[in-house]
This record gives C-alpha cells, sequence and structure tokens, in this order.
C-alpha cells in the first residue's frame, strides 16, 4: 500500500503545509488534451508546426516538482489490461503519486479510478494452507519450503518477501518489470534498513528497539534461509541480506491486507498489489479499495460524495486509528497531522470535553472527530488532525450538564502545557532545530530524513497541544 | 451572412414579388447558412448536392406559389426526383435509414448484462502513448527506471561502484568457486579459439581450391559399428519424451503397484520391469494363500497353547507362566477359571499394546509393504489428499473389473452338490414328500368334522345332529363365504373341494387346532344358546 517514500507530506495538503496548496493551472502536456485537438507526446516545448493550434506555454518541470512517471509504468499494466480511468501518475522528489488527470463530480456512487487483476498481484493467504494467487511457486520449489517453515501468524512479511523474490525471478512475472518502478534499497524509507545512528536520530528508544528487533529477526531469517548450503535456486533470489531486508521492507510497507473472495473462499489475503500501492496515505483519504471477486479485480474507488478537483491526488488511508510510531514502523513515514495521535499525560488535570470541542468546533464520536466546518464560519486553518488528536488524548472530563469553572480550567490548562513544554525540554533538539538540521542537509539518507521527521512531527504535535490549549485558554469565557 | 445571401438570391432570380423573397429568404435561413459559411475546407461532394439544391431553388422560385388563407407554414420541400437509392426516412422514427441491411438498434446500457459495462469501459480506455526512456532490467535492478534514481544514480555512481566492489569482495573471499559464476551477469561465456594466426593445411588446400578430402583428417571420426536395430532411427521404438498426455501413462493398479514395490524390496523376482498379468495373478493367489495359511496357523497355534499364552504376547507386563498347566494349577488354587485369569491379564495391558493389538489405530502402520511404500506409489494406488487432491486417482473408464477370486483356476465345484449341501436345493422325492404331508393334513380335516358332528351327535339325536352337522357344515361354508368371499365367488369349485375333505378319517387334536381359524370354530351348541 504505501510508499515507503513520503510523498504523503504533498497529500495531507487539506489543512497542513500552505506550501503545498494546489493551484489549478494544468502544466503537464498530458493533461491538455481538452484544449488543442494534437497530443503533444514530448514533454518539452517545440514550436508549434501549425500557428492555428498553438499549445500554451508548457513548463518542463512544474512547480512542486512532479513529472508525469515513465509512460511504460502504466503501459505495462494497460497491456495486462490494469486500466486507470482519469487518473495519472506522477513522480516527484518523494516518489509516486496518483493524481486525478480530471475533475470528478460528487455522486451517489462511489467512481472507479482504477483497476487491477489478479494476475498481476502478488498474493497470499495469512492463514495455512498457504494459497497463492496467482500461483507461481511451483510444486517442489525449495522456496516453498522457506515459505512453509515460517510462522502462521506473525511473519507474513518474510512471506511476502520471499514471494517478491521469486517473482523477480521468474522469467515472464509481471514483477520483473514492475520492480524497476518500486523504490529501491537508496529510495526506501522503511527503518528495516535504517543504521544505528538513523534510530538514534529518532529519538524514540521503543521505536529504536522494536525496528532493531525486525532487522534482527530479518537477518535471521536470511541466514537460516539462504546460508551458503542452500541451492542456487534459492541463492540467486537474495545473494545478501540487503536485498532480502529490501524485499522485507517493500513487503511490510506496500502490503495491503484485505479479505477477499476467490471463488468461493473468503480469505484474509496480504496482497502486493501494483499500481494501487503507489497510493499514497492521507487521514482524509480520497479513495478506497474495493474487491470485485467476478473477475477478480482490485478496484480502487474515489469515495461516494467526493468532490476530486483536477489535479487532486487520490489518497487511501493505509492505517487506522494508529500513532505515527505504528505508521513510522510499519511503513516509514509519519504525520504532524495524524488524529490518533497519543500524548501520555500523567496527573489529575482534566479540561473539559464538551468545551474544548466546542471551542474548536469539533463533531462526531470520540471515534470519529471531524471538524465541522460547516459550524465554524471563518476560515480556520488552524484546526487539523492534530487538534483532533489532543481532543483524544488530552485528560478531559465530561459529566452531562455540569458546567465548567473557568478557573479550574485555567489551571488544569497551564497544568498541562507545562506537562507538554516538560516532555518538550526532554527532547535533546528543538523542533527548529530540526528543521534546520533537515534544511540543512543536503541529499540526506532517506532513512535518516525519516528519523528526523518523526521526532520533527512528534515535537510539532506537542506545539499545537501547547497552542491548542491557549486558544482553548483563550476561548473559554466566548 | 444573411444579406450577402439575399443579393445573391435577387441577383439569380431577377425580379419577383417582394413579399415573396422576402418569405423566401427568412423561411429558409438554413440553405442561405450552408451555402456560405464553408469556404475552402467542405468536402466537394457536399457542396455538389448545396449545388443542386441552389440550382432545384432557382428553378422554382420562377414558379407562383399558392397561398393558402390560413398563412400556415411551408411544407416540407418535396424534390421531384427520386431520394437517393441508400438512404430513406424511416416510418418508424423520422429518422434517415439505410435502405438496406438496417441492423435493430443496439439496447443501451441499462440493458447490458452486468459486467459488460466495465469490459467496454475496460476496452474504451485509451491506449498509452508515450515512449520510455529507459528499459526493464527484469528484476536485476529494483527502483531503475524510478527519476530520482537516475539523478542520484548520476551524483553518487562512483559511491556505489565503490559500495559494490567493496560489498563483493567479502562474498568472493568466502566462496571462490560459486561466486564468480553468479555474482557476474549469469551467463556463460564461451570461450572460442581463434583461427586467424593457424589454418591448417586443409583449411588452406580448402580456400586455395586445391585437391582435398571432403572431412578434415584431423577432426575426423572413425567410422564406428552400425548402430542396432534398437538404436536406427527408423525403428519403431518408444519415445523418450515424456507422452505429450499423463493419460497415456500405465494405470496403476493395487496389485501391480504392490508387486512393483516388492520386487524394488526384494522379496519377489518379477521377470522385467513391470509385473505381466500372469505374474499378477499368480502372487495375488500365492498372496492370498500365504494369508489364508497364516491365519490357519495363527489360529492353530491359539488353540494349542490356549488364549492366555496366545495374548499375552500383546501384553509385555504378563511375565507370569502361561502355560496350560500353570493356569490349570492356579484355577486349583484360587478358583479362577480361563477367563477370569484373561481378564487379569488384559488388566495389564496398556493402551498402546491394546491399539496395536487391534490394528484399528491407523497412526501405527500394520502393513510392512504399505510402510515401505514410497509416497508416489502409495499415491498411485490410493490417490493423494482427498481435500486438496494433488494427484489424479486415475481410473480408466473402459477397465472390465475382474472380481474372480484366487481360486479362480480350482475345478468347477457341482452346481447341484454344492448347492444341495447348503440347502439351497432339495430332491424331488423329498419335495413330494413334503406335499404328501401337507395332502394328508387336507384329508384329516375331513374326520375332525365328523368328530365334531358326532360330538354334536351325543347331547342329541340325528336330526340335530344332521342340523348342526348341516349348521357346522353350513356355519363353516358360511365363515369360510364371508372370509373368502370373491374368491368362492369366482371360483365356484372350491365349495365343492372343501365338503370332500370333511368325509375323511378323524384328525388329532393338533391338527383340529391348527385347522381352525379361532376357537369359534368349537362351538357346536348353536341351538342351545339360542
Amino acid at each position: 500500500m504505501a510508499i515507503s517514500v513520503p510523498l504523503h507530506q504533498l497529500t495531507y495538503s487539506f489543512f497542513s503545509n500552505p506550501q503545498w496548496k494546489w493551484c489549478a493551472k494544468p502544466s503537464y502536456s498530458f493533461s491538455n488534451n481538452s484544449q488543442n485537438n494534437i497530443r503533444a507526446i514530448k514533454a518539452s516545448v517545440e514550436t508549434p508546426p501549425f500557428p492555428l493550434f498553438q499549445n500554451p506555454k508548457l513548463e518542463e518541470t512544474p512547480a512542486d516538482g512532479l513529472e508525469p512517471a515513465d509512460p511504460d509504468f502504466y503501459k505495462i499494466g494497460y497491456v495486462r489490461s490494469m486500466r486507470a480511468y482519469g487518473v495519472e501518475f506522477k513522480e516527484g522528489p518523494d516518489g509516486f503519486g496518483v493524481f486525478a488527470s480530471k475533475d470528478i463530480e460528487p455522486r451517489r456512487r462511489a467512481r472507479l479510478v482504477m483497476q487491477i487483476p489478479l494476475e498481476l498481484m502478488l498474493t497470499i493467504r495469512q492463514k495455512l494452507p498457504w494459497m497463492f494467487f496467482p500461483d507461481i511457486v511451483p510444486l517442489g520449489h525449495p522456496i516453498f519450503d522457506i515459505i512453509n517453515s515460517t510462522d502462521p501468524e506473525t511473519d507474513w512479511d518474510l512471506r511476502l518477501a520471499c514471494l517478491l523474490l521469486y517473482a523477480f525471478d521468474q522469467d515472464d512475472n509481471f514483477w520483473q518489470l514492475y520492480g524497476d518502478f518500486l523504490p529501491n534499497a537508496d529510495e526506501c524509507t522503511s527503518l528495516l534498513l535504517a543504521t544505528e545512528e538513523d534510530l538514534m536520530e529518532l529519538q524514540d528508544p521503543n521505536l529504536a528497539s522494536t525496528m532493531r528487533e525486525q532487522q534482527k529477526r530479518a537477518r535471521e531469517f536470511w541466514e537460516k534461509n539462504w546460508h551458503s548450503g542452500v541451492p542456487l535456486k534459492i541463492k540467486r533470489l537474495a545473494h545478501d541480506p540487503e536485498r532480502f531486508i529490501w524485499a522485507v521492507s517493500i513487503a511490510q510497507s506496500r502490503c495491503i491486507n484485505m479479505q477477499v473472495r476467490i471463488g468461493a473462499l473468503v480469505q484474509d489475503a496480504n496482497m502486493l498489489i501494483p499500481y494501487a500501492d503507489m497510493l499514497n496515505h492521507s487521514f482524509q483519504p480520497n479513495c478506497f479499495f474495493h474487491w470485485r471477486f467476478k473477475d477478480r479485480m482490485l478496484e480502487v474507488m474515489v469515495n461516494a460524495g467526493q468532490h476530486v478537483r483536477r489535479g487532486e491526488e487520490m489518497t487511501v488511508n493505509y492505517m487506522h486509528g494508529q500513532m505515527n510510531d505504528m505508521l513510522m514502523q510499519r511503513y516509514g513515514f509519519s504525520s504532524p497531522v495524524n488524529p490518533w495521535n497519543v500524548i501520555q499525560f500523567s496527573g489529575d488535570a482534566r479540561i473539559h470535553l464538551d468545551s474544548f470541542l466546542s471551542v474548536f468546533n469539533i463533531s462526531g464520536l470520540p471515534e470519529e472527530y471531524y471538524h465541522n466546518s460547516k459550524i465554524s464560519s471563518d476560515e480556520e486553518s488552524f484546526i487539523d488532525g492534530a487538534v483532533i488528536a489532543a481532543a483524544r488524548t488530552l485528560p478531559t472530563w465530561s459529566d452531562g450538564d455540569v458546567p465548567l469553572v473557568p478557573s479550574i480550567e485555567r489551571k488544569a490548562v497551564k497544568e498541562l502545557q507545562e506537562e507538554c513544554r516538560q516532555m518538550l525540554a526532554e527532547f535533546p533538539t528543538t523542533s527548529k532545530q530540526d528543521q534546520k538540521m533537515l534544511d540543512s542537509m543536503k541529499e540526506p539518507r532517506r532513512t535518516l530524513e525519516a528519523a528526523i521527521k518523526y521526532r520533527l512531527h512528534r515535537k510539532l504535535f506537542i506545539d499545537k497541544v501547547i497552542k491548542a490549549l491557549d486558544i482553548y485558554q483563550d476561548r473559554i469565557l466566548f | 451572412m444573411a444579406t450577402l445571401s439575399a443579393a445573391w438570391m435577387y441577383q439569380d432570380r431577377g425580379l419577383g414579388p417582394v413579399d415573396y423573397s422576402d418569405d423566401f429568404i427568412t423561411r429558409k435561413p438554413n440553405f442561405n447558412r450552408f451555402q456560405t459559411s464553408f469556404l475552402g475546407s467542405f468536402p466537394t461532394g457536399i457542396l455538389q448536392t448545396r449545388f443542386r439544391l441552389n440550382n432545384l431553388l432557382r428553378r422554382t422560385s420562377s414558379v407562383r406559389r399558392i397561398k393558402c388563407e390560413k398563412n400556415d407554414e411551408l411544407p416540407e420541400y418535396v424534390s421531384v426526383e427520386r431520394p437517393p437509392y441508400y438512404s430513406y426516412f424511416d416510418s418508424a422514427s423520422g429518422q434517415l435509414e439505410p435502405a438496406s441491411g438496417a441492423r435493430a438498434s443496439i439496447p443501451g446500457e441499462e440493458y447490458w448484462p452486468e459486467g459488460t459495462a466495465s469490459r467496454v469501459r475496460a476496452a474504451r480506455a485509451p491506449e498509452p502513448t508515450g515512449e520510455s526512456t529507459g528499459s526493464p532490467s527484469y528484476g536485476k535492478h529494483p527502483g531503475s527506471r524510478r527519476k530520482k534514481y537516475k539523478a542520484s544514480v548520476r551524483a553518487r555512481s562512483s559511491e556505489v561502484s565503490v559500495e559494490s566492489s567493496a560489498s563483493l569482495e567479502p562474498e568472493v573471499s568466502e566462496d571462490a568457486t560459486e561466486d564468480p559464476k553468479e555474482s557476474s551477469s549469469e551467463y556463460v561465456v564461451y570461450e572460442t579459439e581463434s583461427k586467424a594466426e593457424g589454418e591448417t593445411e586443409y583449411e588452406l588446400d580448402k580456400k586455395l581450391g586445391r585437391p582435398h578430402p571432403f572431412i578434415d583428417p584431423k577432426v575426423r571420426k572413425p567410422i564406428e559399428e552400425p548402430l542396432s536395430s534398437e538404436e536406427l532411427w527408423w525403428n519403431w521404438r518408444k519415445s523418450d519424451k515424456e507422452q505429450w498426455s499423463r493419460w497415456q501413462r500405465r494405470r496403476p493398479d493395487v496389485e501391480t503397484v504392490f508387486l512393483k514395490a516388492m520386487a524394488e524390496t526384494g522379496q519377489i523376482k518379477l521377470y522385467g520391469e513391470h509385473p505381466t498379468l500372469t505374474e499378477t495373478a499368480l502372487y495375488r493367489a500365492r498372496r492370498h494363500l500365504f494369508k489364508e495359511e497364516r491365519l490357519k496357523a495363527e489360529q492353530e497355534r491359539l488353540e494349542r497353547i490356549g488364549p492366555i499364552a496366545y495374548y499375552s504376547e500383546w501384553v509385555k507386563a504378563w511375565k507370569r507362566d502361561t502355560s496350560r498347566e500353570a493356569i490349570q494349577k492356579h484355577y486349583e488354587e484360587t478358583g479362577e477359571d480361563e477367563n477370569t485369569q484373561l481378564i487379569e491379564m488384559f488388566c495389564h495391558q496398556t493402551d498402546r499394546e491394546y491399539r496395536i493389538m487391534m490394528g484399528n489405530d491407523i497412526r501405527i502402520k500394520r502393513d510392512p509393504l504399505a510402510m515401505r511404500l514410497q509416497e508416489d506409489q502409495i499415491k498411485q494406488i490410493w490417490g493423494g489428499d482427498p481435500v486438496y487432491p494433488t494427484v489424479n486417482y486415475i481410473q480408466d473408464p473402459d477397465e472390465v473389473i475382474d472380481y474372480r477370486g484366487p481360486d479362480f483356476h480350482e475345478p468347477t465345484p457341482n452346481m447341484l452338490d454344492y448347492l444341495k449341501e447348503h440347502g439351497k436345493v432339495i430332491s424331488r422325492e423329498e419335495l413330494e414328500e413334503i406335499l404328501a404331508k401337507e395332502k394328508t393334513e387336507e384329508v384329516e380335516m375331513t374326520d375332525m368334522d365328523e368328530a365334531m358332528a358326532q360330538a354334536v351327535d351325543i347331547g342329541e339325536k340325528d336330526e340335530e345332529g344332521e342340523d348342526s352337522d348341516l349348521d357346522a357344515d353350513a356355519d363353516d361354508e358360511e365363515e369360510k363365504i364371508t372370509r373368502n368371499w370373491s374368491v368362492l365367488k369366482s371360483t365356484p369349485q372350491l365349495q365343492k373341494s372343501k365338503a370332500k375333505p370333511k368325509k375323511d378319517g378323524p384328525m388329532s387334536l393338533e391338527e383340529a387346532v391348527d385347522d381352525s381359524e379361532n376357537l369359534t370354530d368349537f362351538l357346536l351348541d348353536f341351538d342351545e344358546e339360542d
């Protein structure tokens, strides 16, 4: 599902980074079909052949660094009956992304955007007996014994990695072609490929130790199954542990776990799906996955009632309800606006939940808080996922109709802010220093960058909580 | 545009009544537009039709039109020409239709079978255009066609090569034999020796055109022995390659596979690779006989040494003496008879031993040959996993199953003796005996009646006896009639036949009881009760 490369920074653009606001000008030759009758095939600007059909001025690389992806990327899928309707694949400095190439009206029915047939995927059932769709593992191949030796409960990523490596080796497999577009070991931000200093940079000992364990586990698996006595069939799949660990990181970060029905059997499957994993993550996603069992296609569909503008990014929610460290561990990215971030507060200070929610116009049940823009009339760019997370993690009290006592509330707010500041002080660096470090590093290692961003986001979140408490304090007595 | 055309019309037509021309112009704006708007880029065919229409316009404009009272719209222009052959206005829809070969309209999307819409949409999706600059690496270099990778590769190409060489070196030092083969591009490089420097004299001769033998004497191989008939290519022999279908292989049969396995383990000797029919039958019979012999021997042993000694084989914990004398002695001492001692012994048996003894547990293998059969041999006979079958349990649909037992070649038994022995057939004499017995029974029934009649006689005199006799008769008859009414009616001779047996000798008591329908048959004093 996701990309191990944090293009997601662009995606949760609804609230956070103003620098990534979308401008509506069409700037690619591919998307200019409606305007002129001749399709400009090359991206570069050439003298127009005929004065009547004037191309509008084209830019080589648009402002946000997004170029259309290699045309072969879609072509290899198109030839194998994968389709993309109204979207195109673009590539930026942070990796691939899927963008709408035309406006989509809000409809009551979810609109199909991409369909990927089963033959292109790598699927394995989560439980015994392993079933592979498509069935590429031949009977008696030693890779099956390796897959068989994994623990059915926990080692799904190792199995998928073995399958991926085997698919790279199989001659007419689609993944031989598609693998060229996967992030390689340099570009992959998954922490499995991180070095010790990157893990140190995380400033989160739990996450660092978890990642070390995962690395060790992957490496031990490689050593156990790719020892020097193993046949060439296996050995050439992963000559060195780095390749295997890269495959595990790809499997972890791009796996989609779905319940699919194939034939009559409904099964939980771990699937590596070619084009659907180029979709980035967002906490307010555009799209979702749907399995069409009749012709065994995965459909990427736009949410019903979702108005999509041209050039908007298509996003999916990877994991619902998880903190940044889970996202980091599994996918290798983090987000400052994760609405499920959690801060452990100690102490007794509590604020009034209902008034906090009403100050920020957050409505909905605790599981699904959202910013109700209908109530709030003025432009609120402050409220984003971080504020929602604050509403969830701040210790609150709510007792029916009992009104709040402003002085107590203020005291509680001060205590909480004090605690937040203490937490910030415990970090070795401040968020400003982190930001400066990020800006100053040029061509950093991806994992290092991701690690620094992770801790930066953590601090930003705490900052935001402090600011939110400030605003709450101001508006208590409206 | 309109004014231009108006002027044009005026020029052509000459002078006419003004209102007429106004009508003409104002009500035919379409024609004017068609005529003047497309300048150079119109296909000539259409221009010609337009010109034709223009000519017609010019012609008819000179005719006076009749104006109606109602001043309604001008009717559709009717031309004196016939419409073109290939199209007409469809009477149903009013649209222009081809004259021949019109197809029924394709129903809209609402009527398509499900799935068609998505397939149509997939088929209609435009093909991607664009040429790619990179080329696929087929799994060797993942991420090689990403744009940023290319950019970074240019920047860091030196670093990458240094790293890769560094990583290769320790590997090379570990396994020197295998790694050079793999770490390179896995293509085998053939070394061809260059002929440039040395040319043999034969080749020189050949090049220069001098007389030379056909084959280079250095390269020439001596003539070998002629091939045997097996090796000759025009000899019919089985092709070495796989049969083109798995259905062509030998059909596995329990017997054959077992025999093959037995031959492999050396228990029997077969003539060839596969057992022939004779061998199969022979060994099957032999196995059957061995089994019978063994069973008999076991039974005999059981009888000989007694049950306790026999079953103590499966009770390891029973260490006592199990001979008959010992059992007898034990019985004398303690009064426990054989069965009790047997039960006592079985109390010492473990569960596993019990299961081995009974032979019901599938986890404990019983057939030593089946244990030694290889998996594919087992699969040939009994098939693979029944739920996820990986092997076809192949059966020949035309097979004639042989139900003949192992003693098939025994002499045919005398069926009659056999059936007689088993009581399925009796001889004719016996049959007649039995039938006669049945007949005599019937005969004796009449005695019974006479006895009944005589019994009644005792109480009364002749006429009552006759009456009761008649009554008994009549009652009997009536009863019989009521019972088998339809039968009696349809077979009149039955009544007479019933009269006959009554005249014979006396019956015994059992026969009378058997003969009577129920106790009412013995009620004789009817008159008294009335």
